[in-house]
């Protein structure tokens, strides 16, 4: 062992606290280490005199002040225990209660759950369904009328925008459907009736829009709008639509490139 | 140390029997007023302090669990106390309270050998005053309040091994400082 592990030993053996072997271990040490037996006696030395060193004492007054203070505390337990004392019957109703009915409780607390769930949810679609129903019908109608009165605006542009409302109208009923054709065949600007027939061509799966459309081929006069018309019946494979577009071929003033599209559309419809 | 005497009285007290602390004060109130003065040579704030850490322990009183020695507790909640104080009085430089030390410093024989003596004892209690604060802390209580290794280890959460080392190293420190001081 080397003299730095011996020192280790040195405070044990200042306070007395080596194991008689390890006291052996040390004096035989020191024996023949005169540094570790200076080293040891110079701490024994200091240690002894801090041994004699006054002991800090405190006052009588800690005394009082800890006895003032111990009364303080019991007084205020006494006003707790005197709480507590009052308290008790409630407590012990509270910790008598069998086990049973805690288990009731705990089920009593899911069934609750449970109920204030499915009240919630069903209240919320039930309710808030029914309002959102009545808000989207009663905005549908809304716009329906819009569009009934935009379509009488002087102004063209104005009139496209009617008519492209329509395509918010999901279910149109007769009189959007009548208002439409009635543009369809009326209109005088061509733009507002080209829209009018790509809107009518979407509600082509109404009998009467298809009717309506058919009847319209031998009203129309632009080059532009018989051309669109006989796309439609092209879309559309119509058979009707068959003896109005012979009877468009038969009149005289009938643009030569509408005349061929017309006759290529009767063959393909064929 | 009547350590066992010690848990018992303890336990009474945390079963509702709080004058049972006043016995406890009797045996302990010194031992920790000295811990306290030598860790902050203050004598006010030492006897406020031991009435605070008596205080606690009548309030936490539920929470002593009586598997451990009462000293150990109390010397836990002591330097909470003096951690907290140590904190909030970062900023004070107050003069040390040494005059009560002083006075009683002085012992018998020749009155040549009564003033070396006193003389010398004045340097080492000068010289402990500079030693850092953990290595006042476990001189004062491997030395002054005489607790074994493994108490000390205790005390401070460490192992006995640590403790016996960092003893040691304390004591060398305070021995250089000491000697410094005599040249």
């Amino acid at each position: 062992m080397k003299c730095e592990q011996y020192r280790d030993l040195f405070t044990g053996m200042l306070n007395n606290q080596l194991s008689p072997a390890e006291r052996e271990q040390l004096n035989g040490h020191l024996a023949g280490c005169s540094d570790c037996a200076l080293e040891l006696t110079e701490m024994q030395t200091m240690w002894d005199l801090m041994g004699e060193l006054p002991v800090p004492q405190p006052s009588a007054n800690m005394r009082v002040k800890f006895d003032a203070m111990l009364n303080t505390y019991k007084e205020g337990t006494k006003d707790k225990r005197a709480l507590s004392d009052f308290l008790k019957p409630l407590r012990n109703l509270w910790n008598s209660q069998p086990q049973w009915p805690f288990a009731y409780n705990i089920a009593l607390v899911v069934v609750c759950l449970g109920f204030g769930y499915w009240f919630l949810k069903t209240g919320k679609t039930d309710g808030q369904d029914q309002k959102l129903q009545q808000l989207t019908s009663q905005v549908h109608e809304l716009k329906q009328t819009m569009m009934l009165a935009l379509l009488e605006n002087p102004s063209a542009s104005e009139r496209m925008r009617a008519v492209s409302y329509t395509q918010d109208i999901k279910h149109a009923d007769k009189e959007v459907i009548n208002a439409l054709l009635s543009t369809l065949n009326n209109d005088p600007n061509v733009n507002v009736r080209l829209t009018t027939l790509d809107a009518l061509t979407k509600m082509a799966s109404h009998p009467e829009v298809r009717q309506g459309l058919i009847a319209s081929i031998t009203t129309q006069d632009s080059p532009l709008m018989q051309s669109a018309i006989a796309d439609v019946m092209l879309q559309l494979q119509d058979k009707r639509s068959v003896n109005p577009l012979r009877k468009l071929l038969r009149e005289k003033n009938l643009d030569h490139g509408v005349r061929a599209k017309i006759s290529q559309t009767i063959n393909r419809i064929i | 140390m009547n350590s066992l005497a010690d848990n018992a009285l303890m336990l009474q007290v945390k079963a509702g029997n709080p004058d049972k602390m006043s016995l406890l004060f009797e045996r302990h109130n010194r031992a920790l007023y000295a811990f306290l003065f030598h860790m902050t040579y203050k004598r006010e704030a030492s006897e406020d302090m031991v009435q605070n850490v008596f205080y606690r322990m009548l309030k936490y009183s539920s929470t002593f669990k009586g598997d451990g020695e009462f000293v150990y507790w109390m010397y836990h909640i002591a330097r909470n106390v003096l951690n907290e104080w140590v904190r909030k009085n970062k900023n004070h430089t107050q003069q040390a309270d040494f005059a009560d030390i002083e006075e009683r410093m002085g012992s018998g024989g020749s009155v040549e050998e009564a003033y070396e003596k006193k003389e010398a004892k004045t340097r080492l209690y000068a010289a402990m005053a500079r030693l850092s604060d953990d290595d006042r802390e476990i001189i004062t209580l491997s030395r002054f309040q005489e607790l074994k290794h493994q108490e000390v280890a205790q005390i401070l959460g460490i192992s006995e091994g640590a403790a016996k080392v960092r003893v040691h190293r304390a004591l060398q420190e305070l021995k250089c400082v000491f000697l410094k001081m005599n040249n």
